[in-house]
Protein backbone atom coordinates (compact mmCIF):
# COMPACT_ATOMS: atom_id res chain seq x y z
CA UNK A 1 0.00 0.00 0.00
CA UNK A 2 1.46 3.36 -1.05
CA UNK A 3 0.16 6.37 0.82
CA UNK A 4 0.87 9.80 -0.56
CA UNK A 5 -0.27 12.97 1.13
CA UNK A 6 0.01 15.80 -1.35
CA UNK A 7 -1.40 19.07 -2.50
CA UNK A 8 -2.80 17.94 -5.80
CA UNK A 9 -5.42 18.44 -8.45
CA UNK A 10 -7.15 15.58 -10.25
CA UNK A 11 -8.74 15.30 -13.66
CA UNK A 12 -10.83 12.38 -14.77
CA UNK A 13 -11.58 11.81 -18.41
CA UNK A 14 -13.80 9.02 -19.65
CA UNK A 15 -17.61 8.70 -19.66
CA UNK A 16 -17.60 12.26 -18.40
CA UNK A 17 -14.99 14.71 -17.20
CA UNK A 18 -14.46 15.70 -13.60
CA UNK A 19 -12.00 18.05 -12.01
CA UNK A 20 -10.85 18.18 -8.41
CA UNK A 21 -9.23 21.56 -7.77
CA UNK A 22 -5.90 21.86 -5.99
CA UNK A 23 -6.06 20.85 -2.33
CA UNK A 24 -4.33 18.61 0.16
CA UNK A 25 -5.45 15.00 -0.21
CA UNK A 26 -4.50 11.43 0.55
CA UNK A 27 -3.74 9.28 -2.48
CA UNK A 28 -3.88 5.55 -1.88
CA UNK A 29 -2.33 3.16 -4.35
CA UNK A 30 -3.30 -0.34 -3.30
CA UNK A 31 -1.36 -3.52 -3.95
CA UNK A 32 -3.82 -4.64 -6.62
CA UNK A 33 -3.48 -1.32 -8.48
CA UNK A 34 -6.62 0.45 -7.25
CA UNK A 35 -6.07 4.19 -6.87
CA UNK A 36 -8.22 6.29 -4.55
CA UNK A 37 -8.09 9.98 -3.71
CA UNK A 38 -9.47 10.87 -0.28
CA UNK A 39 -10.30 14.19 1.36
CA UNK A 40 -9.95 14.69 5.10
CA UNK A 41 -13.54 13.72 5.85
CA UNK A 42 -16.20 11.12 5.12
CA UNK A 43 -16.11 7.54 6.25
CA UNK A 44 -15.11 5.58 3.21
CA UNK A 45 -15.97 6.99 -0.21
CA UNK A 46 -13.04 8.51 -2.09
CA UNK A 47 -13.43 11.75 -4.03
CA UNK A 48 -12.24 9.94 -7.09
CA UNK A 49 -10.87 6.52 -7.81
CA UNK A 50 -9.95 4.02 -10.44
CA UNK A 51 -10.37 0.31 -9.95
CA UNK A 52 -7.84 -2.32 -11.00
CA UNK A 53 -6.80 -3.40 -13.51
CA UNK A 54 -5.10 -0.24 -14.64
CA UNK A 55 -1.69 1.14 -15.37
CA UNK A 56 -0.06 3.92 -13.45
CA UNK A 57 2.47 6.06 -15.24
CA UNK A 58 4.53 8.16 -12.81
CA UNK A 59 5.72 11.21 -14.71
CA UNK A 60 7.32 13.10 -11.85
CA UNK A 61 4.99 16.03 -11.29
CA UNK A 62 1.93 14.09 -12.41
CA UNK A 63 0.60 10.57 -12.56
CA UNK A 64 -1.63 9.18 -15.25
CA UNK A 65 -3.74 6.17 -14.39
CA UNK A 66 -5.38 4.46 -17.35
CA UNK A 67 -7.81 1.56 -17.38
CA UNK A 68 -8.55 -0.86 -20.26
CA UNK A 69 -11.57 1.24 -21.31
CA UNK A 70 -9.27 4.16 -21.96
CA UNK A 71 -10.52 6.21 -19.05
CA UNK A 72 -7.80 8.27 -17.41
CA UNK A 73 -7.21 9.80 -14.04
CA UNK A 74 -4.56 12.47 -14.07
CA UNK A 75 -3.19 13.46 -10.69
CA UNK A 76 -1.07 16.61 -10.74
CA UNK A 77 1.21 16.79 -7.71
CA UNK A 78 1.90 20.37 -6.62
CA UNK A 79 3.59 19.48 -3.34
CA UNK A 80 4.23 16.07 -1.79
CA UNK A 81 4.16 16.13 2.03
CA UNK A 82 4.47 12.44 2.67
CA UNK A 83 5.08 9.37 0.56
CA UNK A 84 5.31 5.98 2.21
CA UNK A 85 4.76 2.35 1.30
CA UNK A 86 3.71 -0.49 3.60
CA UNK A 87 3.52 -4.26 3.18
CA UNK A 88 0.14 -5.48 4.47
CA UNK A 89 0.47 -9.19 3.69
CA UNK A 90 -2.48 -11.55 3.17
CA UNK A 91 -5.84 -10.18 4.34
CA UNK A 92 -7.92 -12.66 6.33
CA UNK A 93 -11.19 -11.15 4.99
CA UNK A 94 -14.28 -10.02 6.85
CA UNK A 95 -15.46 -12.54 9.38
CA UNK A 96 -19.13 -13.21 10.00
CA UNK A 97 -20.42 -11.12 12.86
CA UNK A 98 -19.15 -13.05 15.86
CA UNK A 99 -21.70 -11.58 18.22
CA UNK A 100 -24.63 -12.74 16.10
CA UNK A 101 -23.31 -16.26 15.80
CA UNK A 102 -22.56 -16.38 19.52
CA UNK A 103 -25.98 -14.97 20.32
CA UNK A 104 -27.56 -17.77 18.32
CA UNK A 105 -25.44 -20.32 20.14
CA UNK A 106 -26.34 -18.91 23.55
CA UNK A 107 -30.04 -18.82 22.73
CA UNK A 108 -29.90 -22.38 21.47
CA UNK A 109 -28.52 -23.33 24.87
CA UNK A 110 -31.17 -21.31 26.75
CA UNK A 111 -34.28 -20.92 24.57
CA UNK A 112 -36.23 -20.01 27.72
CA UNK A 113 -34.48 -16.64 27.52
CA UNK A 114 -36.70 -16.03 24.49
CA UNK A 115 -39.88 -17.44 25.96
CA UNK A 116 -40.76 -19.51 29.00
CA UNK A 117 -41.15 -23.18 28.20
CA UNK A 118 -39.46 -23.20 24.77
CA UNK A 119 -37.49 -26.32 23.91
CA UNK A 120 -34.99 -26.46 21.10
CA UNK A 121 -35.76 -28.71 18.12
CA UNK A 122 -32.68 -27.75 16.13
CA UNK A 123 -30.23 -24.97 15.61
CA UNK A 124 -29.59 -24.05 11.95
CA UNK A 125 -32.72 -25.93 10.89
CA UNK A 126 -32.28 -26.73 7.20
CA UNK A 127 -34.69 -25.47 4.54
CA UNK A 128 -34.36 -25.23 0.77
CA UNK A 129 -33.62 -21.51 1.03
CA UNK A 130 -31.13 -21.70 3.85
CA UNK A 131 -31.01 -22.66 7.51
CA UNK A 132 -33.35 -21.16 10.11
CA UNK A 133 -31.41 -19.92 13.14
CA UNK A 134 -33.50 -21.80 15.70
CA UNK A 135 -36.55 -24.00 15.54
CA UNK A 136 -38.22 -24.73 18.87
CA UNK A 137 -41.50 -26.02 20.28
CA UNK A 138 -43.50 -24.09 22.83
CA UNK A 139 -45.33 -25.48 25.86
CA UNK A 140 -48.37 -26.20 23.69
CA UNK A 141 -46.24 -28.19 21.24
CA UNK A 142 -46.45 -25.58 18.49
CA UNK A 143 -43.42 -25.19 16.23
CA UNK A 144 -41.70 -21.83 16.65
CA UNK A 145 -39.31 -20.47 14.01
CA UNK A 146 -36.82 -18.00 15.45
CA UNK A 147 -34.67 -15.54 13.56
CA UNK A 148 -31.78 -14.16 15.59
CA UNK A 149 -30.13 -10.89 14.69
CA UNK A 150 -27.75 -8.55 16.40
CA UNK A 151 -29.73 -5.59 15.13
CA UNK A 152 -33.35 -6.30 14.28
CA UNK A 153 -34.16 -4.64 10.98
CA UNK A 154 -36.81 -5.10 8.33
CA UNK A 155 -34.62 -7.46 6.29
CA UNK A 156 -34.58 -9.88 9.20
CA UNK A 157 -38.37 -9.89 9.43
CA UNK A 158 -38.63 -10.59 5.70
CA UNK A 159 -36.16 -13.42 6.12
CA UNK A 160 -38.26 -14.91 8.94
CA UNK A 161 -41.36 -14.67 6.74
CA UNK A 162 -39.63 -16.56 3.94
CA UNK A 163 -38.54 -19.29 6.35
CA UNK A 164 -42.00 -19.67 7.85
CA UNK A 165 -43.49 -19.91 4.36
CA UNK A 166 -41.06 -22.74 3.67
CA UNK A 167 -41.91 -24.52 6.91
CA UNK A 168 -45.62 -24.27 6.13
CA UNK A 169 -44.97 -26.45 3.07
CA UNK A 170 -44.33 -29.27 5.52
CA UNK A 171 -47.80 -30.08 6.85
CA UNK A 172 -46.39 -32.33 9.57
CA UNK A 173 -45.13 -29.24 11.41
CA UNK A 174 -48.61 -27.73 11.76
CA UNK A 175 -49.07 -23.99 12.13
CA UNK A 176 -45.66 -22.40 12.66
CA UNK A 177 -45.25 -19.35 14.86
CA UNK A 178 -42.53 -16.76 14.31
CA UNK A 179 -40.33 -15.03 16.85
CA UNK A 180 -37.91 -12.27 15.90
CA UNK A 181 -35.04 -11.95 18.36
CA UNK A 182 -32.38 -9.26 18.46
CA UNK A 183 -30.31 -7.24 20.87
CA UNK A 184 -32.08 -4.15 19.59
CA UNK A 185 -35.10 -4.12 17.31
CA UNK A 186 -35.68 -1.09 15.10
CA UNK A 187 -39.17 0.40 15.43
CA UNK A 188 -40.03 -0.22 11.77
CA UNK A 189 -38.96 -3.85 12.06
CA UNK A 190 -41.03 -4.22 15.23
CA UNK A 191 -44.13 -2.84 13.52
CA UNK A 192 -43.69 -5.14 10.53
CA UNK A 193 -42.99 -8.20 12.69
CA UNK A 194 -45.97 -7.60 14.94
CA UNK A 195 -48.22 -6.88 11.97
CA UNK A 196 -47.31 -10.32 10.69
CA UNK A 197 -48.14 -11.85 14.03
CA UNK A 198 -44.54 -12.51 15.11
CA UNK A 199 -43.39 -11.99 18.65
CA UNK A 200 -40.52 -9.59 19.03
CA UNK A 201 -37.99 -10.23 21.76
CA UNK A 202 -34.98 -8.15 22.70
CA UNK A 203 -32.29 -10.07 24.53
CA UNK A 204 -29.35 -8.94 26.59
CA UNK A 205 -26.16 -10.43 25.13
CA UNK A 206 -24.09 -9.72 28.24
CA UNK A 207 -26.64 -11.32 30.47
CA UNK A 208 -26.91 -14.38 28.26
CA UNK A 209 -23.19 -14.97 28.41
CA UNK A 210 -23.25 -14.68 32.15
CA UNK A 211 -21.67 -11.29 32.54
CA UNK A 212 -22.83 -9.55 35.67
CA UNK A 213 -25.64 -7.21 34.73
CA UNK A 214 -25.55 -3.87 36.49
CA UNK A 215 -29.28 -4.01 36.95
CA UNK A 216 -29.87 -6.59 39.61
CA UNK A 217 -33.13 -8.48 39.64
CA UNK A 218 -35.43 -9.56 42.41
CA UNK A 219 -35.71 -13.03 40.86
CA UNK B 1 -80.14 1.44 12.35
CA UNK B 2 -80.52 5.16 12.72
CA UNK B 3 -79.97 7.50 15.64
CA UNK B 4 -79.01 11.01 16.66
CA UNK B 5 -76.63 11.86 19.45
CA UNK B 6 -74.56 14.76 20.77
CA UNK B 7 -71.18 14.75 19.07
CA UNK B 8 -69.21 14.83 22.35
CA UNK B 9 -71.04 11.83 23.79
CA UNK B 10 -70.65 9.69 20.68
CA UNK B 11 -67.02 10.71 20.16
CA UNK B 12 -66.19 9.79 23.76
CA UNK B 13 -67.97 6.43 23.46
CA UNK B 14 -66.16 5.56 20.22
CA UNK B 15 -62.79 6.61 21.64
CA UNK B 16 -63.26 4.61 24.86
CA UNK B 17 -64.39 1.39 23.17
CA UNK B 18 -61.85 1.99 20.42
CA UNK B 19 -59.02 1.49 22.88
CA UNK B 20 -59.86 -2.21 22.97
CA UNK B 21 -60.18 -2.54 19.19
CA UNK B 22 -56.97 -3.60 17.60
CA UNK B 23 -54.91 -2.68 14.58
CA UNK B 24 -53.23 -6.06 14.76
CA UNK B 25 -56.15 -8.06 13.53
CA UNK B 26 -54.37 -11.13 12.21
CA UNK B 27 -56.99 -13.46 10.77
CA UNK B 28 -59.95 -11.45 12.07
CA UNK B 29 -59.95 -8.01 10.38
CA UNK B 30 -63.34 -7.21 11.93
CA UNK B 31 -61.56 -6.69 15.27
CA UNK B 32 -60.34 -3.36 13.96
CA UNK B 33 -63.96 -2.26 14.14
CA UNK B 34 -66.46 -1.22 16.79
CA UNK B 35 -69.84 -2.90 17.03
CA UNK B 36 -72.76 -0.53 17.50
CA UNK B 37 -76.11 -2.02 18.53
CA UNK B 38 -79.20 0.14 18.86
CA UNK B 39 -82.26 -0.94 20.77
CA UNK B 40 -84.79 1.82 21.34
CA UNK B 41 -82.80 4.74 22.70
CA UNK B 42 -79.97 2.58 24.02
CA UNK B 43 -76.84 2.40 21.90
CA UNK B 44 -74.25 -0.19 22.92
CA UNK B 45 -70.72 0.33 21.60
CA UNK B 46 -68.25 -2.56 21.81
CA UNK B 47 -64.56 -2.84 21.00
CA UNK B 48 -62.47 -5.95 21.54
CA UNK B 49 -59.21 -7.61 20.63
CA UNK B 50 -60.47 -10.84 22.23
CA UNK B 51 -58.21 -10.31 25.25
CA UNK B 52 -59.74 -7.03 26.33
CA UNK B 53 -63.29 -5.88 25.66
CA UNK B 54 -64.67 -2.43 26.40
CA UNK B 55 -68.39 -1.98 26.07
CA UNK B 56 -70.50 1.02 26.97
CA UNK B 57 -74.11 2.08 26.82
CA UNK B 58 -75.09 5.50 25.62
CA UNK B 59 -78.56 7.03 25.53
CA UNK B 60 -79.30 8.41 22.09
CA UNK B 61 -82.33 9.49 20.09
CA UNK B 62 -83.05 6.17 18.44
CA UNK B 63 -85.07 6.03 15.22
CA UNK B 64 -84.46 2.56 13.82
CA UNK B 65 -82.99 -0.41 15.71
CA UNK B 66 -80.15 -2.45 14.28
CA UNK B 67 -76.46 -3.16 14.39
CA UNK B 68 -73.32 -2.30 12.46
CA UNK B 69 -69.55 -2.65 12.73
CA UNK B 70 -67.67 0.55 11.96
CA UNK B 71 -63.91 0.94 11.42
CA UNK B 72 -62.85 2.11 14.89
CA UNK B 73 -60.21 4.68 14.11
CA UNK B 74 -61.97 6.11 11.07
CA UNK B 75 -65.37 6.50 12.68
CA UNK B 76 -63.83 8.02 15.81
CA UNK B 77 -61.86 10.52 13.70
CA UNK B 78 -64.95 11.42 11.69
CA UNK B 79 -67.22 12.00 14.67
CA UNK B 80 -64.59 14.00 16.52
CA UNK B 81 -64.05 16.23 13.50
CA UNK B 82 -67.72 17.11 13.04
CA UNK B 83 -69.02 20.46 14.23
CA UNK B 84 -70.36 20.53 17.80
CA UNK B 85 -74.02 19.59 18.14
CA UNK B 86 -76.11 16.68 16.99
CA UNK B 87 -74.60 13.90 14.94
CA UNK B 88 -76.72 11.51 12.95
CA UNK B 89 -75.73 7.99 12.05
CA UNK B 90 -77.78 6.17 9.48
CA UNK B 91 -77.04 2.64 8.25
CA UNK B 92 -78.43 1.80 4.84
CA UNK B 93 -77.43 -1.33 2.98
CA UNK B 94 -73.68 -1.22 2.40
CA UNK B 95 -73.23 2.30 3.62
CA UNK B 96 -73.09 4.12 6.93
CA UNK B 97 -73.83 7.82 6.71
CA UNK B 98 -72.43 9.96 9.48
CA UNK B 99 -73.52 13.57 9.37
CA UNK B 100 -73.36 16.64 11.54
CA UNK B 101 -73.96 20.29 10.68
CA UNK B 102 -73.46 20.50 6.93
CA UNK B 103 -70.86 17.70 6.82
CA UNK B 104 -71.67 14.27 5.58
CA UNK B 105 -69.50 11.17 5.49
CA UNK B 106 -70.22 7.82 3.98
CA UNK B 107 -68.31 4.83 5.33
CA UNK B 108 -68.26 1.18 4.34
CA UNK B 109 -69.02 -0.98 7.39
CA UNK B 110 -67.20 -4.18 8.33
CA UNK B 111 -69.04 -7.49 8.43
CA UNK B 112 -71.42 -7.67 11.38
CA UNK B 113 -71.63 -11.45 11.01
CA UNK B 114 -67.87 -11.80 11.49
CA UNK B 115 -67.85 -9.87 14.76
CA UNK B 116 -67.18 -12.36 17.57
CA UNK B 117 -69.93 -13.21 20.01
CA UNK B 118 -68.73 -12.25 23.44
CA UNK B 119 -69.49 -14.38 26.47
CA UNK B 120 -71.84 -12.94 29.06
CA UNK B 121 -70.08 -11.85 32.26
CA UNK B 122 -70.32 -13.98 35.38
CA UNK B 123 -73.52 -13.50 37.32
CA UNK B 124 -72.01 -13.18 40.79
CA UNK B 125 -70.97 -9.62 41.45
CA UNK B 126 -69.13 -7.71 44.15
CA UNK B 127 -69.35 -3.96 44.56
CA UNK B 128 -66.32 -1.98 45.73
CA UNK B 129 -65.42 1.67 46.11
CA UNK B 130 -64.13 2.88 42.75
CA UNK B 131 -61.89 5.63 44.13
CA UNK B 132 -60.11 3.35 46.61
CA UNK B 133 -59.62 0.64 44.01
CA UNK B 134 -58.42 3.23 41.51
CA UNK B 135 -55.83 4.53 43.96
CA UNK B 136 -54.60 0.99 44.59
CA UNK B 137 -54.30 0.41 40.86
CA UNK B 138 -52.39 3.66 40.46
CA UNK B 139 -49.89 2.47 43.02
CA UNK B 140 -49.47 -1.09 41.79
CA UNK B 141 -49.97 -1.38 38.02
CA UNK B 142 -46.82 0.66 37.40
CA UNK B 143 -44.69 -2.24 38.63
CA UNK B 144 -46.18 -4.73 36.18
CA UNK B 145 -44.00 -5.70 33.25
CA UNK B 146 -44.84 -4.78 29.67
CA UNK B 147 -42.56 -7.47 28.29
CA UNK B 148 -44.82 -10.03 26.62
CA UNK B 149 -41.97 -12.53 26.77
CA UNK B 150 -42.88 -13.09 30.43
CA UNK B 151 -46.68 -12.96 30.34
CA UNK B 152 -47.12 -13.79 34.03
CA UNK B 153 -45.30 -10.58 34.97
CA UNK B 154 -47.56 -8.47 32.78
CA UNK B 155 -50.39 -9.19 35.19
CA UNK B 156 -51.45 -7.79 38.54
CA UNK B 157 -52.18 -10.37 41.19
CA UNK B 158 -55.45 -9.88 43.05
CA UNK B 159 -55.41 -12.10 46.11
CA UNK B 160 -57.57 -12.52 49.19
CA UNK B 161 -55.44 -11.51 52.15
CA UNK B 162 -56.70 -11.62 55.73
CA UNK B 163 -59.97 -9.70 55.60
CA UNK B 164 -59.16 -7.74 52.52
CA UNK B 165 -57.80 -7.65 49.02
CA UNK B 166 -54.13 -7.50 48.08
CA UNK B 167 -52.82 -6.24 44.75
CA UNK B 168 -49.30 -7.23 43.69
CA UNK B 169 -47.25 -6.53 40.57
CA UNK B 170 -43.62 -7.06 39.68
CA UNK B 171 -41.42 -6.77 36.61
CA UNK B 172 -38.55 -8.51 38.40
CA UNK B 173 -36.76 -5.21 39.07
CA UNK B 174 -39.39 -3.87 41.46
CA UNK B 175 -42.43 -5.11 43.28
CA UNK B 176 -45.48 -3.16 44.41
CA UNK B 177 -47.86 -4.49 47.04
CA UNK B 178 -51.03 -2.71 48.16
CA UNK B 179 -53.53 -3.94 50.71
CA UNK B 180 -57.15 -2.89 50.69
CA UNK B 181 -58.38 -3.97 54.11
CA UNK B 182 -62.06 -4.79 54.38
CA UNK B 183 -62.49 -5.17 50.62
CA UNK B 184 -63.86 -8.61 50.14
CA UNK B 185 -63.83 -9.54 46.47
CA UNK B 186 -62.39 -13.03 46.40
CA UNK B 187 -63.07 -16.21 48.29
CA UNK B 188 -60.61 -17.33 50.95
CA UNK B 189 -57.19 -18.00 49.39
CA UNK B 190 -58.56 -17.18 45.94
CA UNK B 191 -56.29 -15.28 43.59
CA UNK B 192 -56.48 -14.12 39.99
CA UNK B 193 -53.99 -12.55 37.65
CA UNK B 194 -55.42 -9.63 35.70
CA UNK B 195 -53.49 -8.16 32.73
CA UNK B 196 -51.89 -4.83 33.62
CA UNK B 197 -52.99 -3.41 30.28
CA UNK B 198 -56.66 -3.99 31.16
CA UNK B 199 -56.17 -2.36 34.55
CA UNK B 200 -54.51 0.63 32.92
CA UNK B 201 -57.61 1.02 30.76
CA UNK B 202 -59.80 0.52 33.80
CA UNK B 203 -58.05 3.40 35.54
CA UNK B 204 -59.06 5.69 32.69
CA UNK B 205 -62.76 5.00 33.17
CA UNK B 206 -62.85 4.67 36.96
CA UNK B 207 -63.69 8.35 37.37
CA UNK B 208 -67.04 7.72 35.68
CA UNK B 209 -68.71 6.35 38.81
CA UNK B 210 -68.43 5.92 42.54
CA UNK B 211 -68.97 2.20 42.61
CA UNK B 212 -67.16 -0.51 40.74
CA UNK B 213 -68.85 -3.85 40.18
CA UNK B 214 -66.51 -6.78 39.74
CA UNK B 215 -67.65 -10.06 38.21
CA UNK B 216 -65.12 -12.85 38.26
CA UNK B 217 -65.53 -15.70 35.84
CA UNK B 218 -63.33 -18.75 35.44
CA UNK B 219 -61.25 -17.28 32.65
CA UNK B 220 -62.19 -13.62 32.67
CA UNK B 221 -63.06 -10.70 34.86
CA UNK B 222 -65.57 -7.95 34.16
CA UNK B 223 -65.41 -4.52 35.73
CA UNK B 224 -68.51 -2.35 35.51
CA UNK B 225 -68.39 1.33 36.21
CA UNK B 226 -71.48 3.35 35.41
CA UNK B 227 -72.55 2.37 31.91
CA UNK B 228 -69.08 1.10 30.96
CA UNK B 229 -68.06 -2.56 31.12
CA UNK B 230 -64.50 -3.74 30.74
CA UNK B 231 -63.91 -7.45 30.36
CA UNK B 232 -60.46 -8.97 30.35
CA UNK B 233 -59.10 -12.42 29.93
CA UNK B 234 -57.26 -13.57 33.03
CA UNK B 235 -53.65 -14.67 32.80
CA UNK B 236 -53.13 -18.32 33.58
CA UNK B 237 -50.06 -19.38 35.50
CA UNK B 238 -48.35 -19.17 38.83
CA UNK B 239 -47.33 -15.71 40.01
CA UNK B 240 -43.82 -15.63 41.52
CA UNK B 241 -43.63 -16.21 45.25
CA UNK B 242 -43.26 -12.53 46.06
CA UNK B 243 -43.41 -12.92 49.85
CA UNK B 244 -39.93 -14.41 49.98
CA UNK B 245 -38.56 -11.35 48.17
CA UNK B 246 -39.54 -8.94 50.92
CA UNK B 247 -36.76 -8.78 53.52
CA UNK B 248 -37.93 -9.36 57.08
CA UNK B 249 -35.97 -6.40 58.40
CA UNK B 250 -33.80 -3.54 57.20
CA UNK B 251 -31.00 -2.17 59.39
CA UNK B 252 -30.93 1.22 57.64
CA UNK B 253 -33.87 3.59 57.23
CA UNK B 254 -33.88 6.96 55.52
CA UNK B 255 -36.80 9.36 56.02
CA UNK B 256 -37.22 12.21 53.58
CA UNK B 257 -39.95 14.56 52.32
CA UNK B 258 -41.58 13.06 49.28
CA UNK B 259 -42.02 16.08 47.01
CA UNK B 260 -38.47 17.48 47.38
CA UNK B 261 -37.10 13.98 46.77
CA UNK B 262 -39.17 13.60 43.61
CA UNK B 263 -38.06 17.02 42.40
CA UNK B 264 -34.42 16.17 43.09
CA UNK B 265 -34.64 12.85 41.23
CA UNK B 266 -36.24 14.60 38.25
CA UNK B 267 -33.45 17.17 38.16
CA UNK B 268 -30.56 14.79 38.68
CA UNK B 269 -32.03 12.39 36.13
CA UNK B 270 -31.21 14.89 33.39
CA UNK B 271 -27.61 13.73 33.72
CA UNK B 272 -28.52 10.07 34.13
CA UNK B 273 -28.43 9.05 30.49
CA UNK B 274 -28.36 5.66 28.86
CA UNK B 275 -29.55 3.74 31.91
CA UNK B 276 -27.12 5.53 34.20
CA UNK B 277 -28.23 5.02 37.79
CA UNK B 278 -28.74 7.72 40.38
CA UNK B 279 -26.55 7.27 43.47
CA UNK B 280 -27.96 8.00 46.89
CA UNK B 281 -25.36 8.81 49.52
CA UNK B 282 -27.17 8.41 52.79
CA UNK B 283 -25.78 9.89 55.99
CA UNK B 284 -27.38 10.65 59.36
CA UNK B 285 -28.83 14.03 58.45
CA UNK B 286 -28.56 14.39 54.70
CA UNK B 287 -29.18 12.65 51.44
CA UNK B 288 -27.00 13.37 48.42
CA UNK B 289 -28.15 12.38 44.95
CA UNK B 290 -25.58 12.08 42.19
CA UNK B 291 -25.73 11.15 38.53
CA UNK B 292 -22.62 10.86 36.41
CA UNK B 293 -22.60 10.24 32.70
CA UNK B 294 -19.13 9.87 31.34
CA UNK B 295 -18.18 12.40 28.69
CA UNK B 296 -21.36 14.35 29.39
CA UNK B 297 -21.25 15.65 32.94
CA UNK B 298 -22.64 15.12 36.39
CA UNK B 299 -25.42 16.36 38.66
CA UNK B 300 -25.47 16.56 42.44
CA UNK B 301 -28.27 17.56 44.80
CA UNK B 302 -28.47 17.49 48.57
CA UNK B 303 -31.64 17.10 50.59
CA UNK B 304 -32.43 17.33 54.28
CA UNK B 305 -33.20 13.88 55.59
CA UNK B 306 -32.88 11.74 58.68
CA UNK B 307 -31.35 8.32 58.66
CA UNK B 308 -30.79 5.54 61.14
CA UNK B 309 -28.25 2.76 60.70
CA UNK B 310 -24.96 3.04 58.87
CA UNK B 311 -23.94 5.53 56.17
CA UNK B 312 -24.43 3.96 52.80
CA UNK B 313 -24.27 4.63 49.09
CA UNK B 314 -26.81 2.82 46.99
CA UNK B 315 -27.75 3.34 43.34
CA UNK B 316 -31.10 2.93 41.59
CA UNK B 317 -32.62 3.25 38.17
CA UNK B 318 -33.97 6.82 38.53
CA UNK B 319 -37.25 6.07 36.78
CA UNK B 320 -38.01 3.10 39.01
CA UNK B 321 -37.07 5.04 42.13
CA UNK B 322 -39.19 8.06 41.15
CA UNK B 323 -42.07 5.77 40.26
CA UNK B 324 -42.04 4.19 43.72
CA UNK B 325 -41.69 7.48 45.57
CA UNK B 326 -44.45 9.00 43.46
CA UNK B 327 -46.78 6.08 44.16
CA UNK B 328 -46.55 6.54 47.91
CA UNK B 329 -49.50 8.58 49.08
CA UNK B 330 -47.79 10.24 52.07
CA UNK B 331 -45.91 13.49 52.65
CA UNK B 332 -42.81 11.68 53.84
CA UNK B 333 -41.30 8.47 52.56
CA UNK B 334 -38.92 5.99 54.09
CA UNK B 335 -36.29 4.12 52.13
CA UNK B 336 -35.17 1.03 54.00
CA UNK B 337 -31.97 -0.65 52.91
CA UNK B 338 -29.77 -3.56 53.91
CA UNK B 339 -26.75 -3.01 51.68
CA UNK B 340 -26.04 -1.63 48.19
CA UNK B 341 -26.96 -4.89 46.47
CA UNK B 342 -30.05 -6.04 48.34
CA UNK B 343 -33.63 -4.93 47.68
CA UNK B 344 -34.70 -1.65 49.27
CA UNK B 345 -38.21 -0.83 50.42
CA UNK B 346 -40.04 2.44 49.82
CA UNK B 347 -43.02 3.16 52.10
CA UNK B 348 -45.07 6.17 53.09
CA UNK B 349 -44.65 7.39 56.66
CA UNK B 350 -47.83 6.45 58.50
CA UNK B 351 -49.23 4.30 55.71
CA UNK B 352 -48.51 0.62 56.08
CA UNK B 353 -50.81 -0.58 53.35
CA UNK B 354 -48.38 0.09 50.48
CA UNK B 355 -44.91 -1.23 49.85
CA UNK B 356 -42.61 -0.73 46.87
CA UNK B 357 -39.62 -3.03 46.75
CA UNK B 358 -36.82 -1.94 44.47
CA UNK B 359 -33.65 -3.64 43.37
CA UNK B 360 -30.52 -1.44 43.38
CA UNK B 361 -28.17 -1.10 40.42
CA UNK B 362 -24.60 -2.25 40.78
CA UNK B 363 -22.13 0.65 40.53
CA UNK B 364 -18.33 0.60 40.66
Amino acid sequence: MRLVIARCSVDYAGRLTAHLPEATRLIMVKHDGCVAIHADGGAYKPLNWMNAPNTLADRGDHWVVTNPKGETLTITLHEVMSDSAHEFGEDPGLQKDGVEAHLQELLAASPQAIEDGLTLVRREYPTAIGPIDLVCRDTGGQVVAIEVKRRGEIDGVEQLTRYIDRLHLDSSLGQVRGVFVAQVVKPQARVLAEARGYRVVEVDYDELRGMRPDELRLF
Amino acid sequence: MKFRCEREILAEALATAGRAATGRTGTLPVLSGLRLELSGDLLTVTGTDLDLTIQLDVTVGGERDGGVVLPARLSSDIVRSLPAGKVELDVADDDVRISGGRSQFSVRPLSLDDYPRLAAPASSAVTINAAAFGEALRQVVRAASTDEARPILTGVLLAAENDGLRLVATDSYRLAVRDLPGVSVLGADQKVLVPGRALNELQRVLGLGEELVLRLGERDATFEIGATRLTTRLIEGEFPNYRQLIPASHPNTLTVDREPLLEAIRRVKILARDATPVRLQISADALKLTAITQDVGNAVEELDATATGTDLTVAFNPDYLASGVEAVGAEQVTLSTIDPLKPAVVRGVGSDDYLYLLMPVRVP
